[in-house]
């Protein structure tokens, strides 16, 4: 059984990981060169072109998700889901026990 | 990661019915990026016993990264503690893996370790989908989906009579 925290857990934990990976790795490919994360160099080494979007944000998003995620099963662990037993609860409905 | 008190044998993500490869690919999963850390980690205890020096020199150079002002101070003020936690922990956690034992505990700690690796590397040159990142959601899918419970150790321990008097402990179980 999943409650409203834990819905929201989920969905902000999901979000926010592909905002920082999908979302902005659109944004990084229509902001044009350098489509990765990593500043484009020249032959001489030397920077010719910075990613539109600090990578530090992008990881920044990711993990945030993760610890959300985290967070959310440090919940769990205090407060345990109450769920019903699903098998028991078909085998009653469909009269066997 | 939840566990359900009410019906400690069934979760609500059930892969009864997709066949029977299901657990035996889990397991050799965990297996494989368990021997992935055992061995990162074994090597380093054979080179560099409980001294592993570039494990805080590696967090000191982390500061223009998100995880910087924390992996600073840790290469900074308990350089010593990194410098044998890195190698053991690492060890550990590729022997709780190969086993099965302890796998969601283990399988965070490897997830905090690939964190690290992911941000500190910072080889984005191919986009912030890379190897590291790889790694790091392995450990996070292996945590997710109780893995210890397909062929490991922790289909044993969570039967015993501390684990049954104690559920909370089946958190760090697999």
């Amino acid at each position: 059984m999943t409650n409203t925290i834990d819905k929201a857990a989920m969905a902000l934990s999901s979000a926010l990981l592909l905002a920082g990976i999908v979302v902005l790795g659109l944004v990084e490919i229509l902001d044009g060169v350098p489509y990765g994360a990593a500043p484009t160099t020249n032959e001489a080494g030397e920077v010719i072109a910075q990613p539109g979007i600090d990578p530090a944000v992008r990881t920044g998003l990711v993990l945030a998700g993760l610890a959300i995620l985290g967070l959310w099963g440090l919940y769990r662990v205090a407060v345990p889901a109450t769920g019903v037993d699903r098998r028991t609860t078909t085998d009653a409905t469909t009269g066997s026990q | 990661m939840a566990y359900d008190v009410s019906n400690p044998h069934e979760g609500e993500f059930d892969l009864g019915r997709v066949g029977p490869l299901v657990p035996v690919w889990i397991a050799t999963l965990r297996v494989v990026v368990g021997w992935w850390f055992f061995h990162a980690g074994v090597t380093k205890l054979i080179e560099s016993g409980l001294n592993f020096t570039a494990g805080p020199s590696y967090l000191q150079g982390m500061g223009d990264t998100v995880l910087g002002p924390l992996a600073v101070w840790m290469g900074t003020a308990i350089p010593g503690v990194i410098g044998a936690i890195v190698p053991l922990a690492e060890t550990l956690i590729g022997l709780a893996l190969i086993a099965g034992a302890l796998v969601r505990l283990a399988s965070l700690g490897g997830a905090i370790f690939m964190a690290f690796f992911w941000v500190g590397n910072a080889e984005f040159g191919h986009g912030v989908v890379n190897g590291d990142l790889m790694g790091l959601l392995l450990f996070v899918t292996l945590l997710v989906l109780g893995a210890g419970r397909y062929y490991g150790l922790d289909a044993v321990l969570e039967r015993l009579a501390l684990v049954e008097n104690h559920p909370r402990l089946r958190h760090l179980l697999g």
